[in-house]
């Protein structure tokens, strides 16, 4: 195992620990509209992006924000208007970003078999710096912000979007906040969980809850806890295995998910039909 | 003043699909007063639900002039919806979804309390009446996706009415439910209409089962209004026989 100073780990813990919340906060959301590969899509997005920033070198954060925030741009518009199958937009742009990504790395000569490009595939547990701690934390904010201030328009945009529509709800415009939200969680998370992997925390905190709960509120709530969870197992199990963190986290929070169907009381046979006779015997 | 204003007022409405050239409903002149219960019948794909959807705004007509409450939808939809409750058309909901059914029927009225603001005492004890009203109060903590079809409908239904509708629209809320749901949707819906004078317009392609409030037809078929009478005159006519040759039986 790797012995190293606490004060050298806080910036990867605290980044861990806020990646896991932005990320599994906006699973719930991304699960429930069916837009997991769209997510997908993002995450590679944010990875060519970020190789954008090796090439021009810039700080590739920053170019892995700005390649994820114009694919919520692209991706809205395009889901809506476009008359093609939403998988056939996403596999589309899912494949131009990721040929973009290995494009900017190759063009860039010596960089593209180096450490700091292949972090952005997999993530670096040293990559995180207070910088991004700032940033992650900012984010954290503003969606807690957004979640509290909007919860009852998500609601129902979540059960039904016409329906939601039809009762005075402006549902595209949380259509694309929920876009622009992955968008900026997926970016900022990279350098952490790395492009090829980040969409994991996003889907797989979220699906263990669903597992459990029937209510949406106490989704919100355990979501992001399994996804802080699964961010702190898999950096300790990164530190003792010297595994890739983005791997590790994958890992943990799949395992998560694996043991929920296993252990899931949704899923069990008879459930509904104990459920059911339970209720009508109290209503006798 | 006029003493009794049209609630609904279409003047020569078409409405397109994005990305087609053919109406789907054409040249549809439609007037609802206050307090009226009218049903539009017609064959599968006559565009019944295309024009309920017209009304309040969901699809967007591409031709002559329509007006609900006096406002104009493509100018007002959002703040026409707030008072037009909506229940949807064979609404499948999944046995796992993560909605209670309280929250359910609150999110029907969230357009209405508005953004930036939470729901107060007040719009929970109107959630609460709504659900009383359909007799579904102690399925509140109950997760939708384990309530049967007939109970689904009734809280699609208390979802409806939470919004306090002057004007509610219903797509086929009888499809999909047995006999005994028929009835009790029925007589909910003959409730809504006698004690809060809430204008209901209701599409159905089964003849046999028509509120007995409801007291006028619209007949559609291919896209246009081909008959709007009074229910006794319509069932007897001999367009209904020949658009419905089986009596309108589903």
């Amino acid at each position: 195992m790797t012995t190293l100073p606490l004060f050298f780990l806080l910036p990867s813990i605290l980044g861990a620990v806020l990646a896991g919340f932005v990320c599994s906060t906006m699973g719930t959301f991304v699960v429930r509209m069916n837009l997991s590969s769209i997510g997908y899509c993002m995450s590679h997005a944010a990875f060519a992006g970020a190789a954008f920033g090796i090439l021009i070198s810039i700080d590739p954060m920053i170019s892995a924000v700005l390649f994820a925030f114009a694919t919520a741009l692209v991706l809205g518009p395009l889901s809506e208007k476009a008359r093609l199958e939403s998988n056939v937009v996403i596999g589309f742009l899912f494949s131009v970003m990721i040929a973009l990504g290995f494009i900017f790395l190759s063009l860039k000569p010596g960089e593209a078999a180096t450490g700091r490009a292949l972090s952005i595939l997999w993530g670096s547990l040293f990559s995180v710096n207070y910088d991004n701690v700032l940033l992650l934390s900012l984010l954290s904010f503003a969606l807690l912000v957004f979640v509290i201030v909007f919860y009852k328009e998500l609601v129902a945009v979540m059960f039904h979007r016409k329906l939601a529509e039809s009762a005075g709800i402006n549902t595209k415009m949380f259509y694309f906040a929920v876009l622009f939200f992955t968008g900026f969680a997926v970016a900022l998370s990279l350098k952490l969980v790395g492009g090829l992997l980040v969409f994991a925390l996003i889907v797989n905190p979220t699906s263990t809850a669903y597992q459990f709960f029937y209510d949406f509120k106490k989704i919100m709530i355990i979501s992001p806890v399994i996804g802080i969870l699964s961010c702190l197992l898999g950096f300790y199990l990164s530190l003792i295995a010297d595994f890739p963190i983005g791997a590790a986290i994958v890992i943990v929070s799949a395992t998560g998910f694996a043991v929920s169907l296993i252990v899931s009381p949704k899923r069990k046979k008879g459930f509904f039909l104990k459920s059911k006779q339970k209720l009508d015997s109290s209503y006798k | 003043m006029e003493k009794n204003p049209a609630i609904v007022d279409l003047h020569q409405v078409d409405t397109i699909y994005e990305g087609e050239k053919i109406p789907v409903i054409h040249d549809i002149n439609l007037t609802v007063k206050k307090n009226d219960f009218l049903s539009i019948i017609g064959p599968n794909g006559a565009g019944k639900t295309t024009l309920l959807e017209t009304i309040n705004g969901i699809l967007s007509y591409t031709a002559g002039k329509g007006k609900v409450f006096g406002k104009q939808i493509k100018k007002h939809k959002n703040s026409i919806r707030k008072h037009t409750g909506y229940v949807i058309q064979n609404f499948e909901i999944e046995p796992r979804a993560p909605f209670l059914c309280k929250d359910v029927v609150m999110s029907g009225r969230s357009g209405k309390i508005g953004l930036l603001r939470f729901p107060t005492k007040k719009d929970w004890d109107i959630v609460w009446k709504s659900m009383g009203l359909v007799g579904m109060i102690d399925y509140a903590n109950r997760a939708v996706g384990k309530l049967s079809g007939g109970e689904f409908q009734k809280i699609l239904l208390a979802r409806a009415l939470a919004q306090e509708p002057d004007l509610l629209l219903l797509d086929e809320p009888f499809s999909n439910l047995d006999f005994s749901a028929r009835n009790q949707i029925e007589i909910l819906l003959n409730r809504v209409h006698d004690q809060y004078k809430t204008t209901i317009v209701m599409v159905s392609h089964d003849l046999t089962f028509l509120p007995t409030r409801c007291n006028r037809l619209i007949v559609m078929d291919k896209g246009s209004i081909v008959m709007d009478d009074t229910k006794d005159n319509v069932l007897q006519s001999d367009l209904v026989h020949s658009l419905f040759p089986k009596g309108g039986k589903q």
